[in-house]
């Protein structure tokens, strides 16, 4: 058995959108499991279990998923796509919040973005969530660290 | 078992009024009569190898400030002298914490072991510098060395790893283990007050030190994430290898912000192989790390047992004194056997 945890928005037919395209591969579905109570951004945790598949044809399907926008946060249990929150200090909109963001996408991808009008004077702040594959954590830390010298922001990450 | 204190501060006098109050009750659950054969502090001492009178030398202390003029048996020796002549079990050690060289502690440890002594201390100096000479001297003279209090104060952690976790690998520990930043951060987020005026109340409370630097600058949570890493994972390694960032840099907003997406800050001291930090962290608001006001919490992950998490006071003149008078007992369980 094959068991893929998906992260769901909140809205009709997205549980729809991610089983078509597998039983359009032929590809039997045994259950669909709710993982858990809506988490607290809206998000849905479903979990699909399917029967035995090969290596190339459980890519095949990862990748199908992701491409229509779908986040597959594990496979068999493995950590595939992490979801990770930072809370950001500094002069975070002086300090060209948008090459801020486009470093961090090189590694990741930020998906939400929640500032505080700042203060002129004062630091500010921001939130930002980011979705990073678990081979990538690494190096978006490393990135982090690079710019939180150069821009001497302080992140805050909730890993 | 004789006692000789070093150190009649805060945590000193704690542990003189433990054992006066459990006088009673150690005699008759484990048989065992604590004599305290010297105190000892920055004057000198007051000595008596039949045991002092604790309620006169908490009296002189209170008094006079020096332990030194205690009536007939205050001495101005050095401290060393001290350790070293006056015949004794247990050496309990509770100078204050120097995270520079680790002195006067250091030294006073390893002459305690040197002269025979077992050694229980609650001081994190020599412990986040020195460990591995420290425990090297320990094993040379055969002597058991305890410290259960230098990390969480009275939240058992060392002891709780070691002995009852007996058997488990510990993977990984996490915690809040400085309870003035805790009390700051908790106090910003319920008051969405700026960290200098919470921190200037923590003050004038007498929560927080006049010199916070240690605390606030992480160095103090540093300090136990070393002491943890040597002592129960095995690892080898000093304040110096610890990627450290403080709080002085959180704001109100920073705090609401976090709310908003589910979380709180918390200053975090995080140790596992390759991986030796403290910082501030977003911790989900339903997390058993979140604890709040001054408290302590630490979560272990063990391959056995999983996780496993402890809270409780990391400070306090008698909470900080319970984990040292565990130390006794334990030692004397362990020497007194057969
Ligand atoms: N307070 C807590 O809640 C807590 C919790 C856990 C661990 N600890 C640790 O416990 C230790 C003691 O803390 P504390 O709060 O009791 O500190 P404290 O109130 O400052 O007391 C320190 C004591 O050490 C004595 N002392 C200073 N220099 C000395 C020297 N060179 N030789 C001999 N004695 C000397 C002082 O003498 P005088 O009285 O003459 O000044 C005082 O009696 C520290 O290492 C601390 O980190 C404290």
């Amino acid at each position: 058995m094959i068991l893929l945890d998906l992260e769901l928005k909140d809205s009709p037919g997205e549980l729809l959108k991610a089983l078509t395209p597998i039983s359009e591969m032929g590809i039997n579905i045994h259950s669909v499991i709710h993982l858990r109570e809506k988490k607290s951004d809206g998000k849905v945790p479903v979990r699909i279990v399917l029967e035995d598949l090969d290596e190339e044809t459980l890519e095949k399907i990862v990748e199908r998923l992701e491409e229509s926008g779908i986040v597959v946060t594990k496979v068999n249990n493995k950590v595939r796509k992490m979801d990770i929150d930072v809370v950001v200090i500094g002069h975070v909109v002086d300090t060209d919040i948008r090459d801020t963001i486009d470093r961090l996408n090189k590694y990741g991808l930020v998906v939400d973005l929640d500032l505080t009008m700042p203060h002129p004077f004062k630091e500010s702040s921001a939130r930002m969530r980011i979705i990073v594959d678990s081979k990538n954590l690494e190096d978006l830390c490393r990135e982090m660290e690079k710019l939180s010298k150069e821009k001497d922001l302080l992140f805050i990450k909730s890993f | 078992m004789k006692v000789i204190l070093v150190g009649f501060g805060v945590i000193g006098r704690g542990v003189i009024k433990v054992i006066k109050k459990k006088r009673e009750y150690l005699k008759k659950k484990y048989g065992m009569d604590i004599k305290v054969v010297a105190i000892c502090d920055s004057s000198g001492a007051a000595i008596d190898e039949r045991g002092l009178d604790l309620d006169l030398a908490l009296e002189v202390k209170r008094k006079k400030g020096r332990i030194c003029e205690y009536p007939g048996k205050g001495v101005t020796l050095p401290v060393t002298e001290v350790i070293r002549s006056v015949e004794g079990d247990v050496l309990i050690e509770v100078t204050p914490t120097n995270l520079e060289d680790g002195e006067p502690a250091r030294t006073y440890i390893i002459e305690g072991f040197k002269s025979g002594k077992h050694v229980i201390t609650a001081n994190k100096g020599p412990l986040a510098l020195y460990f591995q000479e420290l425990m090297s001297y320990a094993k040379k003279y055969k002597r058991i060395f305890r410290y259960e209090a230098s990390v969480g104060g009275a939240m058992p952690i060392i002891n709780l790893a070691r002995e009852t976790l007996a058997g488990n690998e510990i993977i990984e520990i996490k915690g809040i283990l400085n309870g003035t930043t805790n009390y700051i951060l908790t106090k910003m987020e319920r008051e969405k007050l700026d960290f200098d005026t919470v921190l200037k109340e923590a003050q004038e409370l007498g929560i927080a030190e006049t010199n916070p630097y240690q605390d606030i600058s992480g160095l103090d949570t540093a300090a136990k994430i070393v002491i943890l890493a040597n002592s129960i994972m095995n690892m080898n390694v000093t304040i110096r290898d610890v990627k450290i960032e403080g709080i002085s840099r959180i704001t109100p907003e920073a705090l609401t912000m976090a709310n908003k997406g589910g979380y709180t800050i918390k200053l975090i001291g995080e140790v596992k192989r390759n991986k030796l930090e403290v910082g501030p962290k977003l911790i989900p608001l339903d997390d058993p790390l979140n604890v709040k006001g001054s408290l302590n919490v630490a979560k272990l992950y063990t391959d056995l047992a999983k996780e496993v998490i402890v809270v409780g006071r990391g400070a306090g003149s008698i909470e900080t004194s319970s984990a040292i008078l565990s130390d006794i007992i334990n030692i004397y369980l362990q020497t007194s056997r057969g």
